[in-house]
């Protein structure tokens, strides 16, 4: 599509001078913005329609609620979220920003600034998914591990086996019953659970 | 004095503090606290966590959701004190309590609360037809969230039969009157502005939920806390006091006037008065039901109901296991003490003892 590399944006502000001002700060070439004057029930449906790259919305917003629940509450992706506030200091918004908040735009409405903090931001968040992601995954594999280390230590006690003779017993019926070494661990670990009582 | 900033969002249960700060309870203790009107949780909490204010009115989970990191970056935040116990309810649109009940019913056979069970069949029908009702909470970790799902549990219906969305509480009454949510559940007043709007019908409370578990809770920064332990200790002094006037139902009209004002939840009186007397607006044209218990903030009978007990810690943070939206070994009595700090605030009440008691304060 033409418009492939053109950076979705969801405006979210009730002052529509205000928004105007953030609307002509961004090049329109590299952002496509969808504007909003409030959120609710239609703000949930254009997420999940647009699948904006990035939404923009004022700090004091009572809608602020609503976009924090969208990772939690709804199937639409985290999406970064970038907060503009004209009454606080810099060093008010240095600390919001290192509490976990995307980022903040302080005071007028600069156009090189907004779009230098919106790539910030984008790289900020992409970056904290990441770790994320890797985090969850570690987190995984090590449940895993740990389950079917427990399997093998629960078959070497019982059965009297090696570790290695628990691990290819483990193995030999996971290919048997096409599945996961792990899946037939945590079986095993249920009977043992069971049969412990 | 000693200055203090404390954020606050409008609803009915911020009360002890605006009676705090209003009949001098902060000031006989030695605080000149600020109160500061927030517009959303989200950004009430990134001020608490960035020091920009120095305690906060908060959902009773929101203090275990910054201990995890739910929602953003993980902060030490503790609660010595539970300010409010109650004051939620679940209300229906009146097309959807229609359906509930049999609208051309003469003589329609109901009795309040409504169990959930009423909603079964609607919720089967919509399924039908590849829809679902949509109900509205105030934030993802709120007992609004938990309360809903209990009260759907309670006959069986899993919460995801419905469609939950977050909506400020401010603008519920508006979402329902576009027709954009079939239900919510909310705070005081929100709830008795619905029914004043003839727009919804008060179905449940949080009385008939969950009895006497805690709402909003006094969020303090853990280390905040220990860098400032004559605050806390005074903090919890003026609050008891507020808790304490706050009592006897004559002082509750009083209460409503406070809160009443601009600065704070600038609402008519009509609208906030009836839960703080333990009344609960129904539906237009019908009486409203006594709910004695409605808003509850504590020391009733002499009992300490402001302490932040770990068996009601416990209590939250299993609500927020069983949504889901915490992992079940995360629950030990050491983090739940860690969280809800009990022995903070006996040791606050036992340095009180000390403190030369004061004359009566009228308003």
């Amino acid at each position: 599509m033409a418009f492939d590399s053109c950076l979705q944006v969801l405006l979210i502000e009730k002052d529509a001078e205000k928004a105007q001002k953030m609307i002509n700060a961004l090049d329109p070439e590299k952002y496509s913005v969808t504007h909003l004057s409030s959120g609710s029930a239609v703000f949930l449906r254009l997420v999940e329609e647009y699948q904006p790259d990035l939404i923009l919305m004022d700090v004091e917003s009572p809608d602020r609620d609503i976009v924090e629940s969208l990772s939690v509450m709804s199937a639409a992706n985290p999406k970064p979220v970038v907060m503009f506030s004209q009454n606080e200091d810099t060093d008010t918004i240095n600390s919001l920003v290192k509490s976990g908040v995307s980022a903040y735009i302080v005071g007028d409405v600069d156009p090189t600034r907004v779009r230098t903090i919106i790539e910030i931001a984008l790289a900020r968040f992409d970056e904290h998914q990441q770790l994320k992601n890797e985090l969850a995954s570690t987190q995984q594999q090590l449940t895993k591990q740990k389950t079917v280390e427990q399997a093998k230590i629960w078959l070497m006690e019982t059965k009297g086996l090696t570790e290695k003779e628990a691990y290819s017993l483990l193995r030999k019926n996971a290919m048997d019953m096409s599945q996961t070494i792990e899946h037939v661990a945590k079986n095993i670990l249920s009977v043992a659970t069971m049969l412990d009582m | 004095m000693t200055p203090l900033t404390l954020g606050f969002m409008p609803l009915t249960d911020c009360v002890p503090l605006v009676v705090a700060k209003h009949l001098g309870f902060f000031e006989k203790w030695g605080l000149d606290v600020t109160l500061c009107r927030q517009n959303s949780w989200a950004t009430l909490r990134d001020k608490l966590h960035a020091n920009l204010i120095d305690g906060a009115h908060m959902l009773a989970p929101m203090p275990f959701a910054s201990a995890l990191g739910l929602g953003g970056q993980a902060v030490d935040v503790v609660t010595p004190f539970v300010l409010s116990r109650q004051g939620n309810g679940i209300t229906l649109s009146n097309h959807v309590f229609e359906e509930c009940v049999g609208k051309h019913t003469a003589g329609i056979e109901y009795s309040l609360p409504l169990p959930a069970s009423r909603l079964a069949r609607l919720i089967d029908d919509r399924a039908q037809i590849g829809k679902k009702l949509t109900f509205a909470t105030v934030f993802p970790y709120s007992c609004h969230f938990y309360q809903l799902r209990s009260w759907l549990a309670q006959y069986h219906i899993p919460i995801d039969a419905v469609n939950v969305i977050v909506v400020p509480p401010s603008k519920m009454v508006d979402a329902m009157k576009r027709g954009d949510i079939d239900g919510f559940c909310v705070g005081s007043p929100w709830n008795a502005q619905a029914v004043r709007s003839g727009i919804g019908v008060t179905a449940v409370t949080s009385c008939d939920i969950w009895p006497a578990m805690p709402e909003k809770v006094l969020g303090l920064k853990r280390t905040w806390g220990e860098e400032n332990e004559a605050s806390v200790v005074a903090l919890i002094g003026a609050l008891r006091e507020a808790c304490a006037w706050l009592v006897p139902l004559p002082n509750r009209f009083e209460a409503a006037r406070m809160l009443s004002d601009k600065a704070y939840l600038d609402t008519q009186l009509d609208v906030l008065t009836p839960s703080l007397l333990g009344s609960c607006l129904t539906q237009v044209g019908q009486n409203p039901r006594s709910v004695p218990l409605y808003n509850l903030f504590g020391q009733e009978n002499g009992t300490h109901d402001n302490c932040p007990s770990i068996s009601q810690g416990e209590w939250v943070l299993n609500q927020m296991i069983s949504a889901g939206h915490v992992k079940e070994d995360v629950r030990s009595q050491s983090f739940i003490a860690s969280v809800f700090r009990e022995d903070i605030y006996h040791c606050a009440v036992n340095a009180q003892t000390m403190h030369p008691k004061s004359e009566e304060i009228s308003v």
